[in-house]
């Protein structure tokens, strides 16, 4: 079966030009609502290169970050896929996203495929006293403020 | 749109194993008995009496029997989780979809990243 999404959109960008704007300028089109939950208002950062990692970053000089994923492929122009976890997962609980940048004829259609949602681990041991429900219930709460955000966003 | 979040929970516990996910599988076919499924995933009844337990916990499964066998038991699918399921989905996708919708704005902004 395999819970997942996809997400599709043109840019009258290159790919080279999009993944090298998607990857390094992450924090500056990232949309973060006011009640986002993965910690302080941190700012994203992709670490270049198979890997490196997308960390969230609270304090630069005190080195508190937290880290959403590892790169697991780093091809500029071609292919990122990165894992992510929000704060809640254990360091084996991950989902995955794959983008994709292809060439078309006025710039890049980027894919995006969100996967690994069927295969959360139920009973993970060092859960941290956190049983199942609440483990998913604060996930949710956190794409919910995203979407909250989302929303208001565009309401403006 | 707000999905019902201990459904979600369950369901997404009860799918983590690929014993389960082939269950779920073979039960979008048709309702099947136990030990059909049992059959199919090459374990033994007491072991897949287990998985079935877990799905019907879960509500993605419910049990019946045949009019004339009191003993058997037939499984179906219940449609409900697989729809809270994707109701979830739906707003990982909303979520990508604002943020992609960002990206776009911001890669064709700026002049300087335009392709000549």
């Amino acid at each position: 079966m395999g819970a997942k999404i996809m997400v599709s959109i043109r840019l009258k960008v290159a790919p080279a030009v999009a993944f090298d704007l998607f990857t390094q300028k992450v924090d500056d089109w990232w949309r973060k609502g006011p009640k986002y939950r993965m910690g302080p208002q941190g700012r994203l950062r992709f670490e270049p290169g198979e890997g490196g990692r997308l960390v969230e970053i609270y304090d630069e000089a005190a080195g508190e970050l937290f880290e959403i994923g590892r790169i697991l492929v780093w091809r500029p122009g071609e292919r990122l896929v990165f894992e992510w976890r929000l704060p809640n997962f254990t360091a084996d609980q991950v989902t995955e996203v794959d983008i994709g940048f292809a060439a078309v004829e006025d710039g890049t259609r980027l894919t995006l495929e969100h996967r690994g949602w069927d295969s959360l681990p139920p009973d993970h041991p060092a859960r941290h006293g956190m049983d199942d429900r609440r483990f998913l219930l604060i996930n949710a709460r956190w794409w919910e403020d995203q979407f909250e955000a989302l929303r208001s966003a565009s309401d403006e | 749109m707000t999905p019902n979040l201990s459904v979600i929970d369950s369901t997404l516990a009860a799918l983590a194993d690929p014993t389960r996910r082939g269950v779920i599988d073979l039960l979008r076919e048709r309702p099947r008995r136990a030990g059909e499924l049992a059959a199919a995933a090459r374990m033994s009844g007491p072991a897949m009496s287990r998985h079935l337990r877990v799905l019907r916990a879960g509500k993605l499964v419910e049990e019946s029997h045949p009019e004339n066998d009191a003993r058997q038991r037939i499984y179906q699918l219940r449609p409900e989780p697989f729809d809270a399921l994707q109701a979830w989905l739906e707003q990982v996708q909303q979520f990508w979809n604002g943020q992609l919708d960002a990206f776009k704005a911001f890669a064709e902004a700026e002049p300087t990243h335009r392709e000549s």
